[in-house]
């Protein structure tokens, strides 16, 4: 038991000591001697995180002129980067004469059943409410939901996925 | 050193005792229940493959010890070896597969070698076999006056995707040994049996403007238009009586939930919710359904009568519950457990009630999805996603037997049987 507290004691000063000894200042204020400090940092792709338009906006899987719209995950409001595509869309729209224009919803490969069709469904849905909110007559748009079922994309990448999660717009034949 | 061995040894025994006992009993009290069997296989070209079909439906019954090994012996005679009487029953069989498939099966006493079931079977159609080893197991199963299994010889109907935007419709048995492509072409999704007795089936087709679901009879080929709705249209689930279907329609552009009458055509809205609501199932003497929304933020099962607007929640477990199936008052459903963006989520299976009492999980690992009862409601089917590939996996919530199959080929959209 003595021997014990002996012991105790001793480390006790030891880690005492080297609490004591004065830390180089390296970085300002900071204390560095912590060494979880120095541990692995990440390293962040800032793309991840998307943007407003979105990665998928350099693309295109529209025809016919239009320009396909392109949505965060599980999401189904279109962003501020996709404004421009929409005021296109519905020139090209007004100007398809009598041509019904096809509004094709689509998702990412990670959701399933009836579900994943139903949220490509809110995709399109959003877009032509969109268009019309810019003059096009409801009557010449109709709305279709592919689910995960017409890929533009197959590799395993957040871009390739970015470019299914998109409508496309081409005109009905 | 000696003193910290035997305490780990007296911790191992305490925990050991306090915590398995329950999984100790519950396992002999199964293997009680169980009867021990032995395939003999008379065969004179035997088949490994028709053997694990064989083994395969006494294992997925729930009912059986099936000896593992492929006993091979002459058919006629009664006499067994002292390894085989020590089973309480020896199948013996021959399985030809010339001229059309052909099985005879004889079932004797383990213990005395005495004949206590004999049947012969046969089909025209040589790659049909497996249906053979099923029904010569359920009509074993009866005789020995066992709960009914006869849902190993129905049909497996799936959709699976081929190419962008191409998917074709297949027939299988159970155990996926035998498959027939009966829908390609263009996009054709989410079957769904017409009928109790699997003549004829639902499906959504996308070959014109908008999805249209058709009526297909799988004996004479005919076809019948019966709806068509823009933005989707799925056939969730079908009365028992075939006369009424709730169908996921969108012709507003707003996903919904409808009961379609077949005789008179006419279709009344039953969710009026602005959001998502799907995949709607028969519930409570088919008077309620049970259904998939996002009314609180997140997927997840709700019920609501047919003839009232109240919806009420049934799970509050997970906050991603995005399919279910239901049979009387059974529902299962898959809970995303894991929340990667992207790559591989933990997808589980839960069994609770349609009052969301009596709780309890089917899996516990892996990506489990798709859940779909037997008629009966005796078994789950569902598709596993891992690594390797995927699988159809069966769980028999009696006994807690489960069997897995290998899906080989493109992803699959849908399943029914």
């Amino acid at each position: 038991m003595q021997k014990l507290m002996i012991s105790a004691v001793a480390a006790s000063l030891l880690a005492l000591t080297g609490c004591s000894q004065t830390a180089p200042d390296m970085a300002g204020k900071n204390n560095v001697s912590d060494a979880n400090q120095f541990g692995d940092t990440v390293s962040i792709d800032e793309n991840k995180y998307g943007n407003e338009a979105g990665a998928g906006s350099r693309f295109n899987s529209s025809s016919d002129g239009f320009q396909s719209i392109y949505f965060g995950f599980g999401d189904y409001g279109i962003s501020g980067g996709m404004e421009s595509r929409i005021n296109s869309n519905a020139g090209v729209a007004n100007n398809a004469g009598g041509s019904q224009v096809k509004i094709e919803g689509n998702c990412d490969e990670f959701g399933t059943d009836e579900y994943n069709y139903a949220l490509g469904l809110k995709r399109a849905k959003a877009v032509k409410d969109a268009i019309a909110a810019q003059g096009v007559n409801t009557d010449k748009m109709v709305i279709v939901s592919f689910g995960e079922s017409n890929p533009v994309c197959h590799e395993p990448t957040d871009e390739c996925y970015e470019r299914n999660r998109r409508v496309d717009l081409r005109l009905a034949r | 050193m000696k003193h910290f061995v035997a305490f780990l040894l007296m911790l191992h025994l305490i925990i050991s005792n306090v915590f398995g006992v329950d999984a100790t009993l519950k396992i002999e009290k199964d293997v009680e229940q169980r009867a021990r069997v032995a395939l003999v296989d008379g065969s004179t070209v035997p088949n490994d493959k028709f053997f694990d079909i064989l083994q395969s439906d006494l294992k997925v019954s729930g009912h059986y010890l099936a000896d593992a090994t492929h006993h091979q012996d002459d058919f006629a005679s009664n006499a067994l070896s002292p390894e085989l009487r020590t089973k309480e029953y020896v199948i013996k069989y021959t399985f030809s597969s010339e001229n059309g498939a052909k099985l005879f099966v004889r079932v004797l006493k383990g213990s005395e070698g005495t004949e206590v079931f004999k049947k012969n079977y046969a089909l025209p159609a040589a790659e049909k076999a497996p249906f053979l080893a099923h029904k010569a197991i359920s009509d074993i199963n009866n005789a020995m006056g066992y709960p009914d299994i006869s849902w190993i010889n129905r049909y497996i109907l799936f959709s699976r995707y081929t190419t962008a935007a191409h998917s074709e419709i297949l027939l299988a048995d159970y155990t996926l040994n035998y498959q027939k492509v009966i829908i390609r072409g263009g996009l054709n999704l989410f079957p769904k049996w017409a009928d109790e007795n699997q003549r004829s089936f639902y499906y959504t087709s996308y070959a014109g403007l908008t999805p249209t679901l058709y009526k297909l009879d799988i004996y004479s080929g005919s076809r019948q238009k019966i709806v068509s709705s823009e933005g989707m249209l799925v056939c969730s689930d079908v009365s028992k009586s075939g006369d009424r279907l709730l169908l996921t329609m969108a012709p507003n552009g707003q996903a919904d939930i409808y009961e379609y009458n077949v005789g008179s055509g006419s279709k009344t809205r039953i969710t009026t919710f602005n959001g998502i609501d799907v995949n709607g199932k028969y519930v409570d003497d088919e008077n309620s359904m049970v259904f998939v929304s996002n009314r609180l933020g997140y997927a997840n099962i709700f019920k609501q009568s047919l003839h009232s607007q109240a919806v009420m929640q049934v799970v509050y477990h997970g906050r991603n519950n995005n399919a279910c199936d239901a049979n009387g008052n059974q529902i299962v459903y898959s809970s995303r457990e894991s929340s990667n963006t992207f790559g591989k989520n933990t997808f589980n299976l839960y069994l609770t009630s349609s009052s969301g009492s009596d709780t309890r999980p089917l899996t516990t690992t892996g990506t489990n999805q798709f859940p779909r009862f037997s008629p009966d409601g005796s078994v789950v089917m569902y598709i596993k996603h891992s690594g390797g590939g995927s699988s159809l996996g069966y769980i028999n919530l009696e006994s807690h037997q489960s069997l897995l199959f290998p899906i080989r080929g493109s992803k699959v959209q849908s399943i029914d049987w």
